[in-house]
């Protein structure tokens, strides 16, 4: 694992940093589809892997960010950039109002209630509550990305504003990670009654992890909006949630377990393309002898920096 | 008044099929604690099974000894799949965390899904008519023969599975091994017998919820069984998930529930009305209407 920080992360920043002028713009549009879901992955996995909540609706926040951005957009004339901050906020006040009568539930009762948050947002945009959302078709023809009227127009501007909100991602959970609130959700996750009895207030922190959770998958949002040029109801179903709740648990909740799980979700099938029609089956097999070769995922999260041998074989369940 | 008795109707058989489904996964709930989210894609291969068996098996025969066989055969081979499907992807994890067999599950779902779709393709089919087409009208209501088919059926086979649990002295080690697997095992039960046999009632039953989708929308996708198979979990959450009766009454509700959603208010809101239904239900008792109050397991 230290290996792995001292070599891998400078390698894995070097070569993103390099990678859209190695590719043609086919595979540069792959390559920013991966940065936008592994945002989204890592943003769930703060509120799966980092608290322990059992949320299945995470395709929800991302959608809101993305329709949050291009509401604006199309309606109000807004330029792409203008949205970002809308685009964090009301998503993670959403997943701050709406976690705040359901994190009480036990895991798989919050899983369900999540799963429906999200069927309830696809149902919204889809019947165009207030005539502001496009119905079933979404809302297409959005501006490209600028800034200060100096147009970034090309594929590689998207890149680059995808990749920095990747390492603004990544830099949070770092900190995360090395902060208060980071250690309070690791201690709930990993006994809830044992954190509450030591004075951690887990209920305030499980709603934090929540907004957090929810402001990124939002910002991700955005970037797809900028991306596509469009939004519209079915890239934000349930199905979504469910392939970013498995590239979570799959992983192993690790930052480079996520990033290996996106990229199998998401790039493999482009390489693959004559597999089409056999991708979730093959998925399906895959996510099942993952679990049983490594229930606690590919490469498991560590949480500080207690050696191993301390640490008893502890249930992350 | 009319509008009430049809959607009354209407709503204890689609109440009765979400609690046929339901059982299944409290079944399963009840004693592994895991949501198999495969059964509502099983619920929906049994419709395609039952299909390929009208057609390729029965020589499209609509006789009553032939549907009997229909449903019989589709109910065996959904138990086969409810047996492999637990001793390939659930049994390695019962000891795992608990969300890498949710993980599993969710993959188990994926591979019958798109198994469906591999075999009878994406399109969608349309579902033999097995049942003449009889209609009553009873003072403007009208009643289908499928929806009293439907009903009593069901009726019968859910009364048939609570007499199975509370009265017999396997229903007694399924009890049991639901209260607690370690003692269970301690008074000589052998518990992967009894999860076999859940799996076995769960799947069949669930094989017959399938049908009477088949029978009841003629309409049959590969992946509907997402759409059946949670509404009826939702069933079985609001009944009190693990509580056999539980999942009937929690069927019945939502069934209704859903009926007079769409016969009163619209269609197109169903699916947030019946969320926020849970949602409320779960702020209330967090544990469904007949769900014992039972401290989180620490």
């Amino acid at each position: 694992m230290k290996e792995l920080q001292r070599f891998g992360y400078p390698i894995f920043f070097v070569v993103m940093a390099l990678l859209p002028h190695l590719l043609n713009s086919r595979w540069q549009a792959v390559s920013i589809t991966f940065l936008i879901f592994a945002v989204v992955a890592l943003s769930q996995d703060i509120i799966l892997g980092k608290s322990g909540m059992f949320n299945m609706g995470q395709a929800m926040f991302f959608g809101m960010g993305a329709y949050i951005t291009a509401i604006l957009n199309a309606q109000y004339g807004w330029p792409m950039l203008a949205t970002v901050p809308l685009a964090i906020l009301i998503p993670a006040l959403f997943g701050i109002l709406l976690a705040g009568p359901i994190v009480h539930l036990r895991g798989d009762y919050l899983l369900v209630v999540t799963i429906g948050f999200n069927i309830v947002f696809v149902q919204v945009v889809q019947n165009n509550l207030g005539g502001i959302t496009g119905g079933p078709n979404g809302i297409f023809g959005l501006d490209s990305l600028s800034l200060f009227n100096w147009p970034l127009d090309s594929q590689v501007a998207v890149y680059y504003f995808a990749f920095a909100v990747l390492l603004l991602t990544l830099w949070v959970m770092h900190n995360l990670e090395k902060s208060k609130a980071g250690r309070a959700l690791h201690y709930l996750r990993e006994d809830q009654l044992a954190a509450e009895s030591i004075g951690i207030n887990t209920r305030v922190y499980k709603i934090f992890a929540f907004g957090l959770g929810a402001g990124i998958a939002g910002l991700a949002g955005t970037v797809f909006a900028v991306q596509y040029s469009a939004v519209s109801p079915e890239a934000f179903e349930f199905i979504q949630s469910v392939l970013f709740f498995s590239i979570v648990i799959v992983g192993g909740s690790s930052i480079p377990g996520v990033l290996i799980g996106v990229f199998v979700m998401f790039v493999l099938p482009e390489i693959f393309r004559e597999f089409a029609t056999w991708r979730f089956f093959i998925f399906g097999f895959a996510m099942i002898a993952a679990m049983i070769l490594r229930p606690r995922g590919i490469i498991p999260a560590t949480f500080g920096k207690i050696p191993k041998f301390l640490i008893k074989d502890s249930n992350h369940g | 008044m009319d509008t009430f008795l049809q959607q009354l109707a209407n709503g204890l058989t689609i109440g009765s099929m979400f609690a046929l489904v339901a059982l299944g996964y409290t079944m399963v709930y009840g004693v592994m604690r895991l949501i198999n989210f495969a059964h509502g894609d099983m619920v929906a291969a049994s419709a395609f099974v039952g299909l390929t068996i009208y057609t390729q098996v029965m020589g499209q025969a609509t006789s009553l000894g032939a549907v009997i066989i229909i449903f019989l055969l589709s109910a065996v081979a959904m138990a086969i799949v409810g047996v492999i499907l637990e001793r390939l992807a659930y049994r390695p994890l019962r000891e795992a965390p608990r969300l890498s067999a949710v993980v599993s599950a969710l993959g188990a779902s994926l591979v019958i899904q798109n198994g469906i779709m591999l075999i009878w393709g994406p399109r969608m089919r349309i579902f033999p008519e097995l049942v003449p087409q009889v209609y009553w009208d009873l003072g403007g209501v009208v009643i289908s023969l499928i929806q009293v088919i439907i009903l009593v059926l069901s009726l019968v086979l859910m009364v048939t599975l609570y007499l199975f649990v509370e009265k017999t002295r396997i229903g007694a080690a399924i009890r049991a091994s639901s209260i607690d697997q370690d003692a269970a095992r301690l008074m000589g039960i052998n518990v992967n017998k009894i999860i076999a046999l859940i799996f076995i009632i769960g799947s069949s039953l669930g094989a017959v919820g399938g049908l009477f989708i088949g029978l009841y929308y003629r309409g049959i996708t590969f992946n509907m069984g997402w759409q059946y198979g949670l509404y009826a979990f939702i069933a079985a959450i609001i009944g009190g998930i693990g509580n056999i009766p539980g999942a009937m009454l929690g069927g019945m509700l939502l069934g209704l529930f859903n009926a007079f959603i769409a016969g009163y208010v619209s269609s197109t809101w169903a699916d947030a009305f019946t969320f926020i239904l849970l949602i409320l239900i779960l702020i209330v008792r967090p544990t469904g209407i007949l769900g014992e109050r039972v401290a989180e397991k620490v």
